[in-house]
């Protein structure tokens, strides 16, 4: 994992007095609400519906044991005794006092952590594949050039007052688990001609009102050139990018309407200029952050898989468990596993403080004591031993972490909606709930197979409900909620958003709609072996909105 | 080696231990507790330390009863200008008398001063600021240095510019200010005097309510904001002192006209903004907007006075790099602060153009946008906003000096990313 050195505390620490100043001058009235509002988003700190709100970052979805523990801390003297891990892979505190911010972000200095960037109109923490490094199927670990985009982002004099938030998202392996082709930049590692690795660039991907698959903005940039390359980009996004409109000041707008080929020229042009100036970056320079990111020290592991079967027969919980939540090493005799943050009933994506802790425990014990946070809002523990497996979910049953639902219909998406955010116009954890109390039994999870349900409060889709295989959005008719069902959404390599078959339904129609969307799969699929998203590709939406509104 | 920083500014040292410390107070007092807030304040925080200034107006007996359940002997001074209603010195004496407040000190002006400024008392009429700074400014300064703190009888209700008012704050001055009444509505501080049997002023029930100076104190209408009343008619919303009637900082008596930060202090600006009608070939000591120069780009070249460049938002840059040399000096337009195109144009000027005259900001220009334009390559500074020249001024910017990305050619690359510091040594 990437350690501070002394730079970078300093540069936290800095930041943090200067921040704590911003606010004392806010509390003792120096500064009107106008003038902290950027500031204070800059620093994570939003005004909610009840509330301030702090979004913590968690660069790359990478924590420590250490700092886990550290937000479990937060969790329990600050707030309420949880926090909420977001499609950001941050996690949010909703309850802090603003007397309070400062003390937080000392806390969270002392064990490398802050809360830069993690809104406002400039480049947001950069996320990743949360099996970044342990993944069997990577070309690349994308940490060190994700460490090296966090630092170049930090506090860019040039780039903090941009139209739009600016999220940046990248992955090192063949299948896209970090949905790039939703953000406003995606980097995909490419190998060229000569067989180097280096970064494809997507551009103008993003979710949000107008949803947008983002456009190939060049096929191959060398590491070494990779920060010009963005620099070049944002340049041209900050300069030319709308600002008289904050629904379309994304820079999914500004491709959408000049047409890539014509960003593409500008990109270049000005890529030309500084190209080969003071923001290449030396082979030195990434040899020494990847050397933070070195694999650890595994042991050799006689066993090399789980007989999945058996322990079904033995035991059917933990069978699932280990069918639905373990993802392949690239080190024979290790898996990643997946702690689901998505119990029935519960808000997708808390966690409560002891979970924290819990969480802290079994990393350093069993995973060199390194976490992961998913976009999908769970946990992950990236590199356990197979033979350490029954211990960790024995640890998890007892803690409520040990839901063998990864990937299913009940491992849930979803915003904060109307119960904390001030934006919403319907609630979305509770409908959340409601679907997995309606899907509740295992057996009938493990017959829909691989499902995955996204849901917005708002069409800002903080929920990501357009790239859901069932996607379900919060909308506000005439003082009612209703909800909007779209199927067929794919936030991965094989990207599409998805259809609106009909009108929306109010929060009580919601669980059976899906359920008849679901019952359709189940009688139209080949086999178990398709799943929803393919049965839907090859059977078109007919048959689904029939299951939705009837035939007509 | 020295951390270098863009700026000239004095190190800012501010005592975050301290501030965060009051800071916190603020959480540990329900909204309503009064007297919480200002026995803290007179046991803990600032004991033998604290005093407080009362107008003795319509509202003030709330606060002075509070003060007389923690300390009676607390130092109370009131401003006595010579200028007060009768009733307003009556109603003096009755709140020592039935509070029992035994140590209220009367403030009053120099007779030189008023012999010499304003003989014959009139002086309210021509010019309040000056009347107040010789009733009120003078007798106050000497007594407020000898105090750590103050109590004050601000809400938040009172004016629209107070909003937001915390218990505690810290001055800039690095006094403490103490605001037990701050979450106090009107209906609060009526339910109060009713409940405790408080004498009312005897001018409140005329209709006066924020009552000061006599001359300069008119009824306020029903639903109007209680202190339109005072400086009725004049264009003036606070007293020009440090304390106003009810004890509250009041802003600089006239804004200054050095506005434009240069070389680490304020002078002031020999440029001045473009108008309608400016004629471009003649025009001196302008900033001439960037598509009038394009238009007119012979009649300004062949101009013989010194003239400048206003470069707006969405101004292409490109279109006059080859003309950047004619200027004294160039200004970036940030019209609102969130607008970011500037530090863009700033970089390109700067950077790409080798631009080597005063490259300013005007416009929306405030304190913490400030480091990050001077990063972008922006010298010179013309500030409007008050907190951001004082802060400017008094070397207390919040900066953040260490530099992960490398920006700018003077830029020294010590403390930024090792590689950045080689990349820049290759150059
Ligand atoms: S999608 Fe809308 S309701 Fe949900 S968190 Fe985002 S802004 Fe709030
Ligand atoms: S309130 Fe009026 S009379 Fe009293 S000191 Fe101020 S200007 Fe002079």
């Amino acid at each position: 994992m990437y350690r501070y050195d002394e730079f970078d505390a300093a540069f936290v620490r800095e930041r943090t007095q200067q921040f704590s100043d911003q606010v004392r001058r806010r509390l003792s009235g120096d500064m009107s609400e106008d003038q902290f509002r950027p500031l204070r988003l800059m620093n994570g700190l939003y005004l909610q519906l009840h509330a301030y709100m702090l979004r913590i970052a968690v660069p790359y979805g990478t924590v420590s044991s250490r700092q886990m523990r550290m937000l479990a801390h937060i969790a329990r003297s600050y707030d309420r005794g949880y926090g909420h891990f977001t499609t950001r892979q941050n996690i949010q505190f909703n309850w802090p006092k603003l007397r309070d911010i400062p003390q937080i972000l000392a806390d969270l200095a002392s064990v490398e952590m802050h809360a830069i960037q993690t809104s406002g109109n400039c480049i947001r923490n950069i996320t990743t594949d949360q099996f970044a490094g342990a993944a069997a199927d990577e070309i690349i670990d994308p940490r060190p050039v994700a460490e090296i985009l966090r630092q170049w982002s930090s506090l860019h004099p040039e780039f903090s007052f941009l139209p739009r938030k600016f999220k940046i998202a990248m992955t090192g392996a063949t299948t896209d688990r970090a949905a790039i082709r939703f953000h406003d930049i995606g980097l995909q590692a490419t190998t060229n001609d000569l067989g180097e690795i280096g970064w494809q660039v997507w551009v103008g991907g993003g979710l949000g009102r107008t949803p947008m698959i983002g456009k190939l903005l060049s096929g191959y940039v060398a590491h070494e050139h990779l920060l010009a390359y963005l620099e070049s980009t944002l340049r041209v996004y900050n300069r030319y990018g709308r600002r008289d409109n904050k629904y379309k000041a994304r820079i999914k707008i500004l491709v959408h309407e000049e047409g890539i080929e014509s960003i593409r020229e500008q990109v270049e042009a000005e890529f030309a200029e500084v190209k080969g100036g003071v923001l290449t970056l030396p082979q030195a320079e990434l040899d020494r952050i990847s050397a933070y990111f070195a694999a650890p020290q595994y042991e050799l592991v006689n066993a090399r898989s789980v007989d999945v079967a058996r322990e079904k027969i033995l035991n059917p919980f933990y069978g699932r468990w280990l069918e639905r939540n373990l993802n392949a090493h690239r080190q024979p005799g290790y898996v990643s596993v997946t702690i689901s943050l998505k119990p029935v009933g519960g808000a997708p994506g808390d966690a409560t403080d002891t979970q924290m802790e819990v969480v802290a425990d079994l990393a350093q014990r069993y995973s060199f004591d390194e976490l992961r946070v998913t976009h999908e809002q769970n946990l992950v523990l990236p590199h356990v031993k197979v033979t350490d497996l029954p211990a960790i979910y024995e640890v998890l049953v007892k803690n409520g972490l040990a839901d063998g639902n990864a990937g299913q219909i009940t491992d849930i998406i979803c915003c904060p909606g109307l119960d904390f955010c001030a934006l919403a116009n319907a609630r979305s954890i509770p409908i959340a709930q409601e679907l997995t109390r309606k899907f509740e039994s295992p057996e009938r999870q493990a017959e829909i197979g691989d499902l995955k349900i996204k849901i917005s409060g708002c069409i800002n889709a903080c929920g990501h409900h357009h790239v859901g295989h069932i996607g379900i959005l919060g909308v506000e008719k005439k003082g009612t909620e209703l909800y909007q069902i779209t199927v067929g959404g794919d936030a991965t390599e094989k990207a599409a958003i998805g259809d609106i078959l009909g009108h929306g339904f109010v929060a009580e129609e919601v669980p059976n709609a899906i359920e008849r969307l679901v019952n359709t799969y189940i009688a139209r699929r080949e086999s178990p072996a398709e799943p929803f998203i393919a049965a839907y590709r090859r059977l078109g939406k007919e048959p689904f909105k029939e299951a939705l509104y009837g035939a007509n | 080696m020295a951390q270098t920083s863009p700026l000239k500014f004095a190190q800012s040292q501010p005592d975050h231990a301290r501030a965060g410390a009051i800071m916190a107070l603020n959480g540990m007092f329900d909204d309503m507790d009064a007297l919480g807030v200002l026995r803290h304040a007179v046991t803990e925080l600032l004991p033998a330390d604290l005093a407080i200034v009362s107008s003795f107006g319509a509202d003030s007996v709330v606060l002075l009863h509070i003060v007389a359940q923690v300390d009676r002997a607390l130092p109370v001074y009131f401003l006595e200008t010579g200028k007060h209603f009768v009733e307003t010195l009556a109603y003096v004496e009755t709140l020592k008398e039935t509070l029992g407040l035994s140590n209220v000190v009367a403030l009053r002006p120099d007779p030189r001063d008023i012999a010499r400024f304003d003989p014959d008392g009139t002086l309210w009429e021509t010019d309040p600021d000056s009347c107040c700074h010789i009733r009120k400014t003078e007798p106050l300064d000497a007594t407020v240095s000898g105090f750590g703190g103050w109590v004050t009888g601000r809400k938040r209700f009172q004016t629209t510019e107070r909003g937001v008012l915390p218990h505690f704050e810290l001055t800039s001055d690095d006094r403490i200010k103490v605001n037990p009444l701050a979450y106090f509505s009107d209906a609060d501080i009526t339910t109060y005097k009713l409940k405790y049997g408080l004498p009312e002023h005897p001018l409140y029930n005329m209709g006066y309510k924020s009552i000061g100076c006599a001359p300069c104190t008119s009824v306020v209408a029903e639903g109007e904001d209680p202190r339109a009343g005072r400086w009725r008619g004049l264009n003036k919303k606070e007293c020009g002192i440090h304390f106003d009637f009810n004890g509250a900082i009041a802003k600089p008596m006239a804004a200054q006209e050095l506005n434009l930060y240069k070389d680490g202090k304020f002078i002031a600006d020999p440029f001045r903004a473009w108008a309608e009608g400016d004629d471009p070939g003649s025009v001196r000591y302008t900033h001439i907007p960037l598509p009038v120069f394009l238009a007119n780009r012979e009649a300004v070249l062949a101009n013989p006075h010194p003239v400048g460049l206003l470069v707006s938002p969405g101004d292409n840059v490109e279109l006059v790099r080859d003309d950047l040399g004619r200027f004294a000096s160039v200004a970036i337009n940030f019209p609102g602060f969130t607008d970011g195109r500037g530090y863009s144009s700033a970089r390109l000027i700067a950077e790409r153009y080798g631009y080597q005259g005063e490259l300013r900001a005007v416009g929306d220009v405030l304190a913490d946008q400030v480091p990050l334009m001077a990063r972008c390559g922006i010298t010179t500074f013309l500030v409007r906003h008050e907190p951001t020249k004082k802060a400017l001024a008094d070397g207390k910017l919040a900066t953040v000096d260490l530099f992960y990305q490398p920006v700018g050619k003077t830029e020294v690359p010590v403390g930024t990313r090792p590689f950045l510091r080689r990349a820049v040594e290759k150059v």
